[in-house]
């Protein structure tokens, strides 16, 4: 979890900070709000599906701005991989060929499947039939993030 | 059924602050402006009864993204959210979508449009080669001249006895077929009224003998606008050429072309048409689409910085007209990146530009503002050391201390000396960075980072520094063309965002208009169907072999 931010004792983020701070902040209180929604009705599976997801669109957010837009500094986007506020080990993954679109680093670990092989929601769109194409994979939620998709 | 429930249930009214919104899922959810929360609860007195969540049952998880800051602290909100989230997901056509709706293929918040009238059958018109009739989905038909490449609702009148003798072989394999389905004949005159628009499949041969009717009580001939139809020029040649394959291309072009015949067609109470959608207006051209869309975001003052969902989510824009200029979430998106790339270029050249800025001008002004004689260096440091410029590491502490110093030591002039300085200061700016078009507050660094500017009171130095301008010459010509050029673009700016305002107003009054003529028509059209329903009433209760001897002699 990223810190609360920063107080006036810890050195000031990177310039380009208050350009996105809102932004961050929104993506916190979701954050926040996942964390604490009540978990007794729902699958316990799911329960942690909007804390996937959430730290996945932040992850892709500053990802984006950072080699996409390039509107953020390498010192603000270090920064805030320091801070927590982005993944960087699933963003690595993102540079690579075939996982450019990847929701989350357990989906694609072998071990802990029944079948030995990544996740369900690996196997590209077109290679299903029918109803599976509506599956959703159990440890994220994710619907689908092969590259082709 | 949802639709029958929504009709009846009226909602309690909204606690202040808050507005309604639909989300681009087609949920409705709730915003209030100055908490900045939203929610899919409908925010209401607390003695008002439980509203069902807004949402349907079959949203999915991911949609659940589209509203930003749910408050799950809120218990009510909890259950709601959780009410469905636990839903099972049967969504079939859902996009798989990995994490975040606008990553791929999105939302698919248009609604389907309306169906279209198409072709569907032709036969040739014997004895006028080039000419076909043309049976659309509705029932309509039109003729359509192969080799002209036109088509007209109205048939012309030298095809008139040509297509009289189509239709009656047609009612003959109608009676002949009535003979042979005795159920079909029984259910004929109890068949219920006038056919919907909305009931696509006309298949039915009955449409068509409707239209056989319709020729044969004579009301083309009665109608009296035989001359307006038709520019028979069109018609002489028609018989010169061979028939030409008439491709579903074709078709679809004729319908198009149809749509502008349509005004005149409908006026005549001819003609059924159901190009609904607007496409009589003329469109948007692509660029105006993207202009205006990108009009709307730098008018509500979107941060370029902020991610498209979050954008989406807080729903400010996706009431504004401009909204659905663009036809699809994919399209938006797109205009978005592209308007956000340019905005976040534009602000880093604005602050490098800042940054430029020399920071002793900060610390002048600073001083201007601040500074007395009561006050020593060390007490004045001390006192506002907490100000940027006092930490700004560009400036040496010895520097300001310097001009400190100097600052105080001009604060004991007199006003004639200080302006006489100012007046020398002035005076040594060339040109081409001081003119008659400067303006105080554009002044060159060269004025800026002079303590003798400063050192006059703000008033009766802008008084000065604005009377000295007034009477300097025109710039040196290459830097006053540069201005010039930035004026005429941001005037060819404003023009184009004019014009292109003024077709969205435009499109949107004729679709408003369209809807209008539609409206009418259909009253129109229906009653003229429940006319023809009694017509063809009457025609069927001729019987079959009334009918048989009537068309014998043809036969013979
Ligand atoms: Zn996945
Ligand atoms: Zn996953």
């Amino acid at each position: 979890m990223p810190p609360i931010r920063p107080s006036s004792k810890r050195k000031p983020p990177p310039d380009g900070f208050s350009d996105i701070e809102e932004d961050l902040l929104i993506f916190s209180n979701k954050m926040k709000d996942a964390q604490n929604a009540p978990s007794d009705n729902i699958p316990k599976h799911q329960a942690q599906w909007p804390i996937f997801q959430i730290s996945h669109q932040r992850s892709r957010y500053i990802y984006e701005l950072y080699y996409e837009k390039e509107a953020i500094s390498r010192q603000l986007y270090d920064w805030l991989l320091k801070n927590n506020y982005a993944d960087a080990a699933l963003i690595a993954k993102w540079k690579k060929q075939g996982y450019e679109k990847l929701c989350c680093l357990r989906c694609i670990q072998t071990k802990e499947t029944n079948f030995n092989s990544t996740c369900v929601c690996r196997v590209p769109r077109a290679q299903m039939k029918g109803e599976d194409r509506e599956v959703q994979c159990v440890s994220c939620g994710c619907r689908g993030c092969a590259s082709t998709d | 059924m949802q639709p029958a429930l929504k009709s009846t249930y009226k909602a309690p009214p909204l606690l202040p602050g808050w507005t309604e919104h639909k989300a681009p899922t087609g949920h409705t959810y709730y915003y209030n402006v100055e908490t900045k929360e939203s929610t899919y609860k409908r925010p209401v007195a607390t003695a008002a009864p439980p509203t069902a969540p807004a949402a349907s049952p079959a949203s999915s998880f991911w949609q659940h993204q589209a509203v930003p800051q749910l408050n799950l602290s809120d218990p009510n909100v909890a259950n709601a959210f959780m009410s469905q989230y636990g839903q099972p997901q049967h969504q079939p056509g859902q996009q798989r979508g990995g994490h975040g709706p606008g990553q791929r293929g999105g939302f698919q918040a248009r609604p389907k449009p309306q169906p279209v009238d198409k072709p569907r059958s032709k036969v040739a018109i014997p004895g006028h080669e080039p000419w076909i009739l043309v049976y659309t989905k509705y029932g309509r038909r039109f003729a359509y001249n192969s080799t002209k490449n036109t088509s007209y609702w109205r048939i012309p009148e030298k095809l008139m006895p040509a297509i009289l003798e189509l239709d009656k072989a047609r009612i003959r394999q109608k009676a002949e077929g009535i003979e042979s389905d005795q159920v079909a004949a029984s259910e004929e005159p109890s068949r219920p009224a006038a056919p919907e628009q909305q009931q696509k499949d006309y298949d039915s041969s009955e449409y068509e003998e409707v239209e056989v009717t319709d020729d044969e009580d004579g009301e083309r001939e009665d109608d009296g606008h035989a001359s307006k139809r038709q520019r028979t020029e069109d018609l002489e040649d028609a018989e010169n050429n061979g028939p030409v394959e008439f491709t579903e291309a074709d078709i679809a072009a004729q319908l198009a072309a149809m749509g502008a015949d349509y005004n005149e067609d409908y006026e005549m109470g001819e003609g059924y048409d159901d190009y609904g959608q607007g496409e009589a207006a003329a469109p948007l051209s692509e660029t105006d689409a993207r202009e205006l869309f990108k009009d709307m975001l730098s008018d509500f003052n979107i941060n370029p910085y902020s991610p498209w969902d979050i954008l989406l989510e807080q729903g400010k824009i996706v009431d504004d007209p401009r909204y659905t200029v663009l036809p699809t979430t994919k399209a938006r998106k797109e205009v978005w990146e592209e308007w956000s790339r340019v905005k976040i270029q534009e602000l880093k050249e604005l602050r490098q530009k800042q940054e430029k800025k020399d920071p002793r001008i900060a610390y002048f002004a600073m001083l201007q503002e601040k500074a007395t004689p009561k006050l020593y260096w060390a007490e004045f440091k001390r006192k506002f050391k907490r100000e940027d410029c006092m930490k700004d590491v560009k400036m040496a502490d010895k520097d300001r201390e310097k001009w400190y110093r100097e600052y105080i030591s001009r604060l004991k002039l007199p006003q004639s000396a200080l302006k006489s300085d100012l007046k020398k200061l002035l005076e040594s700016v060339p040109l081409s960075q001081l003119h008659n078009r400067s303006s105080t507050s554009s002044l060159p660094p060269a004025v800026l980072t002079d303590l003798r500017y400063w050192s006059l009171d703000t008033k009766s130095r802008d008084e000065f520094v604005e009377g000295y301008i007034a009477g300097l010459g025109p710039p040196p010509d290459s830097t006053g063309q540069q201005g010039q050029e930035e004026d005429e673009a941001t005037a060819k700016a404003k023009e184009e965002r004019r014009k292109r305002e003024k077709a969205l107003q435009d499109r949107e009054r004729a679709v408003q208009e369209e809807k209008h003529r539609q409206e009418k028509k259909l009253q129109f059209e229906r009653a003229r169907l429940r006319e023809e329903e009694r017509e063809l009433e009457r025609a069927m209760q001729v019987s079959k072999k009334g009918l048989q001897s009537q068309l014998a002699p043809q036969d013979a």
